[in-house]
């Protein structure tokens, strides 16, 4: 084989780069072939069966903790998308409002902040003002915490935005609000769904602060794998994180393509 | 009812924008201006002058600091860009990229109150006036930068306005493109009666279209005229300089007889100009288009001797860069007649005639 002439090109860096990705994703591909092992055992092979989706469907404490997360995920992603979106407006587009780069910092400052810290201070929070909602707990915790990541897209999407096509609204007799209405919110549309696909995962995938401030009988997915995997690990868990894994594959992709299908 | 075509079209009254800072930026200083009805208007001026301001003054996308601003007689200062019945044409066309062509075009009436059919049928029309109707179902993203353009002035022009203001619309277009578009222009505004305001740094296309020119610089109008006054009268040397090219000299009247002065521009070469009034005692500043004086190879009473250090070849024309025996220098342009050759080489001696109708004297 010829050397490559290509002056860009790294030598070793195939193998590397091969290496990063075995790393990566083998641990996955091992999950996903076991949880069709017909033996109970998740490290030796014994044929193929789809007997623990079927098991883990006909469980009803993992279908209980799958329709929490579900309840959890899409209410804190419509709330915590809706006030991303407010935030975006506002710090992008409101030309009189101080302090822009600082109010924009505390927005994303969670994303920095250790998740164990947050967890400790909405327990104490709560536990401090005595609130009691059961799911609703758990549900503005996530609200919270899932904002700065339902905002970087939006505002993404609000800065790479033309803003004369806003003043051209209101050039041809639209109102603030018919502009909001019949320009800027369409042009939004995909870093507004971008923003609550990535809301949605990150609050289904959540563990630490779920597992802090959930009540009895408010067990999330996550919750409910950790404690099967305590007891031992049977293809089960491997059935239930699959299934979750392409939840979260999907939800990625389908952002990825609206933000790809959406530009400018 | 007021009849409408003596009343201005936009009247600004001692109008000031300036903007927040260290110190403020002053991007308007006082300024008074009417535009009349039917009128084709330019605002022309090098980047900073204030033009593009003005124009986003008269569209209500900025506030006036102080001075008031009326339509057809109405203050409209504090009234927000949707109540105006003013539109745009924006530079880079702000087409909305989620709408087609027609969509685009029906928006302003739609939301003027205008029901779907109507809005409809009268985007049409205006997307046949451009010349853009096979395109109506297009999405903008589709259409070349002359063809958004044209979907751009269709859509400003569907509801109607009062005045169209142009923020530089055709910047963006390559040379041939804009060239077809002056002409486009100017039947678009003869044929709609709307009056037009148009925002540009480009002379040529400010001569070409214009009833009447503002010429503006540093946050003031310099001068307000028809294109041929501003480029044979300007009334300063910014204008001057501005529009076309033009040889400036420093110099003192040295007699005057009738209406014809004499100016002393260095210690031995004097000029004549024709002049209307008597010209000030002191220093003044005369001017002479390029293409106005004559390259001759023989001396008369009336011409200045000179040697020729460059000349540049301009196509049709020729500009020769003449230093003048114990003076300043000057620049001849020529037009290339026959073959093309040079009418004289660098290092040649020759003879300048200088008209004095063609010598003007400025304000200070």
């Amino acid at each position: 084989m010829p050397k490559s002439r290509d002056i860009r090109a790294l030598p070793g860096l195939k193998w590397f780069s091969l290496g990063f990705f075995v790393y990566l994703y083998l641990p996955l591909l091992i999950l996903v072939i076991f949880s069709f092992n017909a033996t109970k055992s998740a490290t030796v092979w014994g044929g193929f069966s789809l007997d623990w989706y079927a098991k883990a469907l006909a469980n009803d404490d993992i279908r209980r903790a799958a329709w929490n997360s579900l309840v959890i995920a899409t209410t804190a992603t419509v709330f915590s998308t809706t006030m991303a979106t407010m935030a975006a407006l506002s710090l992008t587009r409101n030309k009189s409002l101080p302090r822009k780069p600082l109010f924009n910092g505390m927005l994303l400052l969670p994303l920095m902040v250790p998740e164990i810290v947050t967890a400790v201070a909405t327990l104490t929070l709560f536990a401090t003002i005595g609130l009691s909602l059961g799911l609703g707990n758990i549900i503005i915790a996530h609200t919270v915490f899932c904002i700065p990541f339902a905002y970087l897209p939006i505002r993404a999407r609000l800065q790479g935005m033309d803003e004369s096509l806003e003043t051209a609204a209101r050039d041809l007799y639209a109102s603030k609000w018919a502009t909001l209405r019949f320009v800027t919110l369409p042009l939004l549309a995909p870093g507004i769904v971008s923003g609550a696909m990535l809301a949605f995962i990150i609050s289904i995938d959540d563990f630490i602060i779920t597992l802090m401030v959930a009540e009895a009988g408010s067990t999330t997915l996550p919750i409910y794998i950790y404690s099967l995997v305590r007891i031992g690990i049977t293809p089960e868990v491997n059935a239930v994180s699959t299934v979750l894994l392409i939840i979260s594959i999907f939800f990625v992709t389908l952002s990825y393509l609206v933000e790809k299908r959406g530009k400018f | 009812m007021r009849d409408e075509s003596l009343t201005p079209a936009i009247q600004a009254i001692d109008i000031c924008k300036s903007y927040p800072g260290s110190p403020p930026v002053e991007a308007l200083k006082n300024e008074s201006l009417s535009i009349n009805d039917n009128e084709f208007f330019t605002l022309l001026g090098p980047s900073g002058c204030g033009k593009t301001t003005l124009l986003r003054l008269i569209a209500g996308f900025e506030d006036l600091t102080s001075g008031e601003l009326r339509l057809y007689g109405e203050d409209i200062s504090s009234m927000p860009p949707e109540k105006r019945p003013i539109n745009t044409v924006f530079q880079h066309y702000a087409l909305f990229p989620h709408m087609t062509v027609v969509e685009n075009v029906a928006f302003g009436l739609r939301r003027r109150g205008t029901d779907v059919s109507q809005a409809q049928k009268t985007a049409l029309e205006m997307l046949d006036l451009v010349q853009m109707s096979q395109f109506a179902n297009r999405r903008p993203s589709q259409l070349s930068g002359g063809q958004q353009q044209r979907v751009s002035l269709a859509r400003a022009l569907a509801p109607h306005p009062k005045v169209l203001l142009l923020d530089e619309p055709l910047s963006a277009l390559d040379l041939k493109l804009r060239q077809s578009m002056r002409t486009e222009l100017k039947r678009l505004q003869r044929e709609t009666g709307i009056t037009f305001v148009f925002v540009t740094h480009d002379q040529e296309e400010a001569l070409s279209m214009s009833d009447r020119i503002a010429v503006m610089s540093a946050g003031r109008v310099q001068q307000i005229a028809s294109p041929s006054e501003i480029y044979e009268q300007p009334r300063n040397r910014f204008v001057a300089d501005f529009i076309g090219d033009a040889n400036f000299f420093q110099g003192k009247v040295t007699h005057q007889n009738g209406n014809t002065a004499r100016f002393r521009i260095s210690p031995e070469i004097e000029i004549a100009a024709r002049t209307e009034n008597t010209p000030p005692a002191g220093d003044v500043t005369l001017f002479v288009r390029p293409e106005k004086l004559d390259l001759l190879t023989s001396a008369t009473s009336e011409t200045l001797p000179g040697d020729v250090r460059e000349i540049s070849y301009l196509g049709n024309t020729t500009d020769y860069a003449i230093d003048l025996r114990n003076g300043p220098s000057i620049v001849v342009r020529s037009e290339n007649h026959h073959n093309g050759d040079a009418l004289a080489l660098p290092g040649d001696a020759v003879h300048v005639g200088i008209d004095p109708s063609a010598v003007r004297v400025l304000e200070a």
